[in-house]
């Protein structure tokens, strides 16, 4: 699979908690600061609203909420990150959202077996990148299996990793990412 | 060709466009045309010729009601018009069915003549089979003379809708800009300008009931299938059925007819099966043997109310409460109410039949219709006696891209309700609520009205002053009062369907945009009524009397 080794792919990454997610750059539409939201009564615990956006109706999941951690207010870095998978248009409200990567297909881990069960399905694989670890979310299964509450767990995965890796390799450990 | 009748050159043309319909690839030429896919096993190619005439459309029948009829028996291959000099037109079709030819051999009266195009045929599988084996593939040039008929495609159409829509809302932003500007700018300088705007308000409307106008079209196409539907079933049942029709020149949105057409012929199927008595038990209570279903449809401002009859035996309430006791939809302790019969008509998985037969019997025909009818933001309501018939009323908006709407505040958020829902507004005097079970219910008219408290059902938390008024929505028998905080306005607006499952709900109907960018929830009042009847079974299921 030498092709794929030299295969680079786009990612864009955004932050929950001080934990660092990638989305495939292809499956992101744009990214906007959150502006209004229209809330949606008995909707979803985790979904914030609807976002008019480019004359379309789309849903705002707060994806604090959806892991399972706690809400915090909108600030100037708070994005809203819409993204297309399978005829879906859906929105995420992440904490911030700056970075651009270029990841080299061969880079992407499957994610360790430890942490493979119920929320590994929706963890594509695990970037080692210098003092960090970047989360690649496999998009189209989140936003197939958007009703339950199974994404709890991938809040816990950075603490789970710190266990499961030797301790050298995670040196500059980014924060509290305690379970909710 | 027995006996053809010349055809005016607009009817035939219109004729010849809805027969093109059927043929996605008309091509005359046979060489680019795709390989055709293997027959059925058993399957014959039957050659029909439908020759349309005056007398035929007097009864109902025309080219879709016969193509109707052709994709009923089987597989419908191939049609094309057949222009046959001095305007006389005629249509053919190929149909691959595995039918014998006792299902069409009654058609002759209808003006259908046929012929085995091709007997079964060995067919090794995957085989093109040779096009140029029709014996008289000769096809006549179209020559119809002129038309003033034009086929739009409907996605077009939604396109210059959705432009119409965008218009509305840069004037209704514009307004906004006027508004400001009053008392800021010399009158004499501010004054034209809100002329012009109000101007351009008319014209706009004038310019979104054309479009609109566009995309109507006459219910009675839709009427001679659902009387085909029922004349095909009665036969099959061996009962005499007459159906009578009103209003077929009652133009409503193609989308909504498209979107209609099946829940009503399930609705009229439903009638010749359950309702329609059989020959002899109608004699024997002294009606006519005939059964009789009326459709009637009429305009009543900004929506078409369709009213089906029929006067078979009626919907027996015991009955209905009993068997969906057996079926365990109702707990055995709930007193029956009359006006949940139709309530519990539409609960999927109600049927009157213990065994499901080609008909009907499965449980989803009505669940079908509500959710239909309430998809389309309409109302269904039933009124039926026992012994005499029942009466279905349908109410669906003319159109559902741009419709007036009140904006009103519920706790600090704003909504819009279609005004085509809302049958009055009322002032809410404290004095003359009254609470009855936890619920509150209104002196109103001669009778009560319970009332929906949007702020609570919505969990807001009310907000400052006590809400002022209700808008009485809903059909007669569940008639509502929705409690509101302010009325802001009424205006157009565009409506952008929430599509995504994680945000649809039965209370909404879709978002829209003020023009200031701010969206807002569009309610979908009968979605909202059901909704709030079902939280309320769920949370005091022993209250539920």
């Amino acid at each position: 699979m030498a092709e794929a080794a030299h295969n680079k792919e786009p990612f864009i990454l955004f932050e929950i908690k001080d934990t660092v997610f990638g989305v495939r750059s292809r499956e992101v539409r744009h990214i906007e600061m959150v502006e209004q939201i229209t809330p949606v009564p008995n909707a979803a615990r985790f979904i914030d609203g609807v976002v008019f956006t480019r004359g379309q109706v789309v849903p705002a999941v707060n994806l604090r909420a959806r892991f399972g951690l706690d809400r915090v207010p909108y600030d100037l870095r708070t994005r809203f990150l819409v993204l297309q998978a399978e005829d879906r248009v859906l929105g995420l409200i992440v904490d911030t959202c700056r970075e651009f990567v270029a990841l080299d297909q061969g880079a992407i881990l499957s994610p360790p077996e430890e942490i493979a069960g119920q929320s590994g399905k929706f963890l594509e694989g695990i970037v080692r990148q210098e003092d960090r670890l970047i989360l690649i979310l496999n998009v189209a299964e989140i936003i197939k299996h958007s009703g339950a509450e199974e994404l709890a767990g991938l809040a816990d995965i950075p603490a789970a990793l710190k266990k499961t890796l030797p301790a050298g390799e995670m040196s500059a450990s980014r924060g509290d990412s305690a379970p909710a | 060709m027995p006996g053809v009748a010349p055809l005016p050159d607009a009817a035939a043309a219109q004729e010849a466009d809805l027969a093109a319909e059927a043929a996605p690839s008309p091509s005359p030429s046979q060489e680019d045309l795709p390989p055709e896919p293997p027959l059925p096993p058993g399957a014959r190619i039957w050659r029909f010729e439908f020759a349309p005439d005056p007398a035929l459309v007097q009864r109902g029948i025309n080219v879709n009601v016969i193509r109707a009829r052709l994709e009923e028996i089987g597989e419908l291959r191939h049609a094309q018009p057949l222009v046959q000099g001095e305007g006389k037109i005629a249509f053919e079709f190929l149909v691959a069915t595995a039918l014998d030819e006792s299902a069409f051999s009654g058609w002759g009266q209808d003006g259908v003549t046929y012929s085995l195009e091709r007997p079964v045929e060995p067919q090794v599988p995957g085989v093109a089979v040779d096009r140029h084996s029709t014996p008289d593939g000769v096809t006549f040039p179209l020559n119809l003379g002129q038309s003033s008929v034009v086929r739009v495609d409907l996605a077009k159409l939604d396109d210059l809708m959705q432009m119409v829509g965008e218009l509305v809302i840069s004037r209704a932003s514009l307004e906004n800009h006027v508004k400001n500007l009053e008392g800021r700018v010399p009158a004499a300088q501010w004054r034209p300008l809100q002329e012009n705007s109000l101007a351009m308000e008319r014209q706009l409307r004038a310019l979104r009931e054309g479009v609109m106008r566009v995309r109507m079209v006459p219910i009675g196409e839709v009427f001679q299938r659902l009387q085909f539907g029922a004349y095909d079933l009665g036969r099959d049942q061996q009962k005499k059925v007459i159906m009578e029709m009103e209003g077929q020149d009652t133009e409503i949105d193609k989308f909504v007819v498209d979107k209609m057409m099946d829940p009503l012929l399930h609705l009229v199927r439903n009638m010749v099966s359950h309702g329609l008595e059989p020959e002899p038990e109608r004699v024997a209570r002294g009606k006519p043997a005939q059964g009789k279903i009326l459709l009637k449809a009429a305009m009543s401002g900004d929506v078409v109310v369709l009213d089906i009859t029929d006067d078979g035996k009626g919907v027996d309430p015991d009955l209905v409460f009993a068997r969906a006791r057996t079926l365990g939809l109702i707990d055995a302790d709930t007193l029956p109410d009359p006006d949940s019969v139709l309530d519990i008509l539409c609960e999927p998985g109600f049927s009157i039949k213990d065994r499901a037969d080609l008909a009907s019997g499965r449980g989803v025909g009505m669940t079908v219709v509500k959710n239909a009818v309430q998809e389309l933001g309409g109302t269904l309501a039933m009124e039926t006696q026992v012994g005499a018939g029942t009466r279905f009323t349908i109410q669906l908006p003319l159109t559902l891209a741009i419709v007036d709407a009140l904006i009103i505040k519920v706790a600090e958020q704003t909504f819009a309700v279609p005004m085509a829902a809302v049958r009055e507004v009322i002032e809410l005097n404290p004095a003359a609520l009254t609470v009855l079970n936890g619920n509150e219910i209104l002196n109103y008219r001669e009778g009560v009205l319970p009332l929906i408290r949007l702020s609570r059902f919505f969990g807001l938390s009310p907000h400052g002053k006590p809400s002022a008024y209700a808008l009485v929505v809903g059909s007669h028998l569940s008639r509502v009062g929705l409690v509101i905080d302010r009325i802001l306005g009424q205006r157009a607006i565009v409506v952008h369907p929430l599509s995504d499952p994680l945000v649809q709900s039965p209370g909404f109907a879709g978002a829209t945009e003020l023009g200031d960018g701010r969206g807002i929830l569009i309610l979908n009042v009968t979605g909202l009524i059901n909704d709030y009847r079902r939280s309320c079974k769920t949370i005091s299921p022993a209250e539920g009397v």
